[in-house]
């Protein structure tokens, strides 16, 4: 259980989080949106542990300043992988958490084949990382995170440099990640993808928490629209499926 | 599905190997470094002196091979290893294949510094020019540290800053030559790079400031490999990147200021050397650390025995023989770079 209270976050002077509180399940998969700006990324750093923040921010009881033993993996949005490292040395390092910087152990050598196998990332193992296409890239990514056997994994933007096929499997191999277990926190500009694949969903703005609840709630709460500063209009289909799309608005507010 | 072969994609992080060979290497160009010279000495006669055996050198030639030879290749291999090290973790440090230790104004710093004391005491030897050069240097990087404030930990804001802070220094040590134009020859001359050592106690000051800082950067050469990444995939894996960043160029940036101090400005060691060692194992770690070290000392080695004999009985400056093979390397990497090393 990850708790988030009274959590207030500043940069100088300038407030990024502000008072926001969340309660995520283990083994659930919560998605944070919101427009750009709204803190988003901000707030998965502070999950992993690496700004300052007032409140508290805890898992399993535990804040998260204080216990940097737990193992929470980071996809980040835009990877820094040096020239000349090849995916399978990058993906090795995804281990230093468990098996310790310097060490390669037997275990982590058949993990790192297996998620070659199920990322389809086989063949692509001795390629420079900044060869890759922007598909292979991201699954290189999740495939370092995997790795590292984390129980958590926060994902920033995790479909946003991928094609419609690409954002899809991507998505499908991060929920098959959380039905193995793991709790997932993404945030995502695709409010339509959120609601597909995520159980928990948190809209966020100027860096408030405007609303939170199950997916489909949250999809069909008319909040959702002033959010996004009614920018976007909210589609039933014949399924039951609620698909947001982008909406003309003389009046959005810039 | 395709299978891995079981062994041989999974080759390991270092292989030690090539860590021997560079020390074979710099074990034979010291020997070769010793031997020749104007002068030249007996290679079995060198060993026998070194080994303390009957039958090595005697009288002048003893006092050539312990006091002059000795001592400067020494030196030189002190410097090599504290420029290509240094070279390897700021490029690691700063996620750039081209930067060396003359960023941050590290060089700039110590050279104002050096000329500071020159011109101060119109004296062309100032056994106070080593400490000067070194204070300078280690101005340089707070001061580049202060100007990029607290986006220090962002490597293009440092690199800028660290450009900006070398040109004004060198903008000051300019016009302080200018104005004294009669020690012009010295500070050029300190400027152009020299291993003409005074004596056994150089090198032991600088050995134990070089030591000390390759020691640490040896030590936390496995986390450095985190700062590859991206500062948030590098916390989650256990490193603090701003800790081992701020470790990383305090140790880089006092070895590359010792060598300064005893040696002047030598340019581009920082950028060959571990750039051979990447492209001969094909291998982007910070392990290679210690084998960039042993690999730079003889590349230094070789350069001055370069500097003492091509025009001989005259001198080359150093750093001329460094920057003649550097800046078409330099040009090489920012061509090939581009494509991912390929």
């Amino acid at each position: 259980m990850i708790k988030v209270e009274n959590l207030t976050v500043k940069y100088d002077d300038f407030i990024v989080l502000d008072n926001v509180n969340l309660e995520i399940k283990d083994e659930s998969w919560t998605s944070i949106v919101g427009p750009n700006g709204a803190g988003k990324t901000t707030l998965l750093k502070t999950l992993l542990g690496m700004t300052s923040y007032s409140g508290s921010v805890t898992f399993d009881g535990k804040e998260v300043y204080r216990d940097l033993s737990r193992n929470v993996a980071f996809v980040p949005q835009r990877p820094f992988i040096p020239i000349g490292m090849t995916v399978i040395e990058y993906l090795t390092l995804g281990r230093a958490k468990v098996d310790g910087w310097g060490k390669e152990q037997r275990r982590g050598r058949v993990l790192i084949q297996e998620t070659l196998e199920t990322l389809q990332l086989v063949g692509l193992q001795d390629r420079f990382a900044t060869q890759l296409s922007g598909g292979e890239m991201q699954r290189v990514l999740l495939a370092r995170a995997i790795v590292q056997e984390p129980k958590v994994i926060l994902l920033d933007e995790p479909t946003s440099a991928l094609d419609l096929h690409y954002q899809i499997k991507t998505l499908d191999q991060i929920e098959s990640l959380k039905n193995q277990g793991v709790t997932i926190i993404s945030t995502m500009h695709d409010i339509t993808l959120s609601n597909m694949y995520s159980d928990w969903i948190a809209v966020m703005r100027h860096g408030k928490v405007l609303l939170e609840g199950i997916s489909d709630e949250v999809v069909s709460s008319p909040q959702l629209r002033e959010a996004f500063d009614n920018s976007i209009s909210v589609h039933t289909l014949e399924s039951g499926k609620k698909v947001i799309v982008a909406a003309r608005n003389e009046t959005a507010d810039f | 599905m395709t299978k891995l072969q079981p062994d041989s994609e999974f080759k390991p992080i270092w292989n030690i190997r090539i860590t021997l060979i560079s020390a074979l290497v710099l074990v034979l160009v010291a020997i070769l470094a010793i031997s020749m010279g104007p002068v030249a000495l007996e290679f079995t006669k060198i060993v026998k002196t070194l080994l303390g055996l009957e039958g090595g050198l005697e009288g002048r030639e003893r006092t050539l091979l312990l006091q002059i030879r000795l001592p400067r290749v020494v030196l030189g291999a002190l410097v090599g290893a504290a420029l290509a090290t240094s070279g390897m973790v700021y490029q690691t440090v700063f996620r750039n294949p081209l930067a060396d230790p003359y960023l941050l104004g590290t060089a700039a710093g110590a050279g104002l510094g050096a000329t500071i004391a020159i011109t101060s005491t119109n004296n062309s030897f100032n056994p106070a020019l080593p400490i000067f050069a070194f204070i300078g240097g280690a101005a340089a990087v707070a001061a580049t540290f202060l100007v990029s404030g607290r986006y220090f930990s962002n490597p293009g804001v440092l690199l800028l800053s660290g450009i900006a802070v070398g040109s004004f220094a060198s903008a000051i040590q300019i016009y302080l030559q200018q104005r004294n134009t009669e020690v012009l020859r010295p500070v050029y001359s300190w400027i152009l790079g020299q291993l003409t050592v005074s004596d056994w106690n150089d090198v032991k000051w600088a050995a134990l400031y070089i030591f000390f800082a390759l020691i640490i950067l040896f030590r936390i050469s496995k986390l450095l490999d985190g700062l590859m990444l991206s500062d948030e995939e590098a916390f989650s894996l256990g490193v603090s990147p701003n800790k081992i960043r701020i470790i990383a160029v305090v140790a880089a940036t006092l070895a590359t200021a010792t060598a300064v101090s005893v040696s002047g400005l030598i340019g581009f060691v920082g950028i060959i050397v571990p750039h051979i060692i990447k492209g001969i194992t094909r291998r982007v770690t910070n392990r290679a650390l210690p084998t960039i070290a042993l690999a730079g000392a003889a590349f230094l080695v070789l350069a001055d025995l370069g500097a003492r004999t091509l025009i001989a009985p005259a001198e080359l400056p150093i750093g001329v023989i460094t920057a003649f093979i550097g800046a078409p390397f330099f040009l090489f990497i920012l061509r090939t770079t581009k494509g991912g090393l390929k």
